[in-house]
């Protein structure tokens, strides 16, 4: 369900960071409703940091966020959540102590719209339903992983935020997170910034990608024939 | 008998004076040294409801609300700048404690209060005559300890509230207003306390000064149960026991201090104390 034209998240001239560094310095960076656009790059080169400030986790030194065409600029997440946004977060990500229940719920501000909620993700990952009362931390890296995703799947984002979603996954398992989010895309044209360093699973998702290199894209483009090679190029040590 | 029951209510007054300090320093990992000023302050809530001349239980809701109040514009205006800087924290919040100390000398001035106690009578148990007041206090305690437990795990509140303790940037980003949970469990934990002032009122004596006795054994109970609710119970039934026997069989000057000095030891051999168990 790809609308031509549309643009779903406009990032222009971002600068942020912790301390006295600029992590991200200067990013611009377009996605087209309905598209999943893989941002590739090296450990430390400010993909987390850019998701974590375009969800409102850190405070932006300079530059704009559009959603839609309506600016979110300093949004807080509460905000951005209601507004349609979803975040998969890859450092600390689940409560480790709670259930997979509570885990789910706490996606929700109620439990008015819980149930219809977990159906749609069990549709997904069947094995949830089984295990509820589990606690998240018991669960195997795959599975953990799959929570993480279901999660931010509850409020049926407009616009989902993915941090290396396949880090550490079994091949088998990495297809069933491709199939849910491909699932929500062709459904619902859900728009997703996919933070990836796995380049196989990337391109077999994306619609278009972008390269992160020391807080700056260094190239993006289409998933084309050509877009395998020219990732690698910026990848290779 | 009596032994067993001074123990038993001994435990559950420690409980619930402790109940309010401990609901802060769960979820906010603060210590609260204006605890003992909370404690006081619901102790004159009974010395006004007495010269109203109403019912000594009326000053029950009114300290919750008192207590409550103040507790949130602490929060605002003392703690909130002072999260990650909990050593600051406890400075602030035990200055705070003597100004509120000072001001209730201002309004009631320093002698000890006469006031009338909250129940009478004794209860035949076991064919020995109790306290009728300090059997009601086990209930109470139970009431609150129950209530604790069912509020953090079967209510939304208590999942939100588990959730800022576990991961405060998770809950955040999943759109919890951390803020506001801080706040309420800071008016909640102020407003308890308070009405354990009130509750401790026909056990003490009421002057300005009365809660900074209770903060110190609190403060250790609290030290030694970190945010558990069962190892609360357990600290204030271990030490509860002790404190009567040693007060029983030894001096009950060094049965006052008995709280004290046990949980320190057991944070010196143990420094997880009752944690985990």
């Amino acid at each position: 369900m790809r609308e031509a034209g549309r643009t779903k998240l406009a990032i222009a001239g971002l600068r942020s960071g912790y301390g006295a560094t600029d992590v991200i310095a200067g990013i611009s960076l377009e996605i087209p409703a309905g598209e999943i656009c893989a941002l590739m790059g090296k450990n430390g080169m400010g993909k987390t940091t850019l998701l974590k400030s375009v969800m409102g986790l850190l405070p932006l030194r300079e530059g704009r966020v559009g959603l839609d065409g309506e600016d979110i600029t300093g949004w807080t997440p509460a905000r951005l959540l209601a507004r349609g946004l979803g975040y998969a977060p890859q450092e600390l990500p689940l409560f480790q102590d709670l259930t997979i229940l509570d885990n789910l719920r706490l996606a929700l501000r109620d439990d008015r719209a819980l149930a219809p909620a977990l159906e749609r993700v069990f549709g997904y990952f069947p094995f949830l339903a089984e295990r509820l009362n589990q606690k998240a931390g018991t669960l195997s890296g795959g599975e953990q992983k799959m929570l993480i995703l279901s999660r931010s799947l509850m409020l049926q984002p407009d616009l989902l935020l993915v941090d290396e979603i396949s880090e550490g996954v079994q091949p088998s398992v990495v297809q069933r997170i491709a199939r849910a989010l491909l699932g929500e895309c062709e459904r619902r044209g859900m728009t997703v910034l996919l933070v990836e360093q796995n380049l196989g699973f990337a391109l077999s998702v994306a619609h278009r990608w972008a390269v992160l290199k020391l807080g700056h894209i260094q190239e993006s483009g289409e998933n084309d024939a050509a877009a395998h090679a020219r990732i690698m190029e910026h990848l290779k040590i | 008998m009596v032994l067993v029951l001074d123990s038993l209510t001994t435990a559950a007054v420690l409980f619930i004076v402790s109940s309010g300090l401990f609901m802060i320093f769960g979820v906010l990992q603060i210590i609260n040294f204006a605890h003992g000023a909370w404690l006081g302050l619901g102790a004159y809530a009974t010395v006004v409801t007495t010269a109203l001349g109403v019912s000594p239980w009326l000053a029950l809701p009114l300290a919750f609300v008192v207590g409550g109040v103040l507790g949130g514009l602490t929060e605002r205006l003392v703690v909130r700048p002072l999260y990650a800087r909990p050593l600051d924290a406890i400075l602030a919040t035990w200055g705070l404690g003597i100004v509120i100390g000072q001001l209730i000398t201002l309004a009631f001035g320093r002698d000890v209060q006469m006031i009338p106690v909250l129940m009478t009578g004794t209860v035949d148990v076991l064919g020995t005559a109790y306290s009728a007041y300090r059997l009601t206090a086990i209930a109470i305690a139970l009431a609150i300890g129950l209530g604790f437990v069912l509020a953090l795990e079967r209510t939304r509140l208590g999942l939100t509230a588990r959730a800022v303790i576990m991961n405060e940037a998770l809950a955040r980003a999943l759109g919890i207003n951390t803020a506001r949970v801080r706040l309420a469990t800071f008016m909640l934990g102020s407003a308890v306390a308070a009405c354990a002032g009130v509750l401790l009122t026909p056990l003490t004596s009421v002057d300005p000064n009365m809660g900074v006795i209770w903060l110190i054994g609190c403060f250790m109970l609290v030290m030694v149960s970190g945010s558990s609710v069962r190892a609360l119970a357990l600290a204030c039934i271990v030490f509860g026991t002790a404190q009567v026997a040693v007060g029983t069989y030894v001096s009950p000057i060094l049965g006052g201090m008995t709280v004290a000095v046990l949980c320190a030891l057991m944070l010196r051999l143990r420094p997880k104390g009752f944690a985990g168990v």
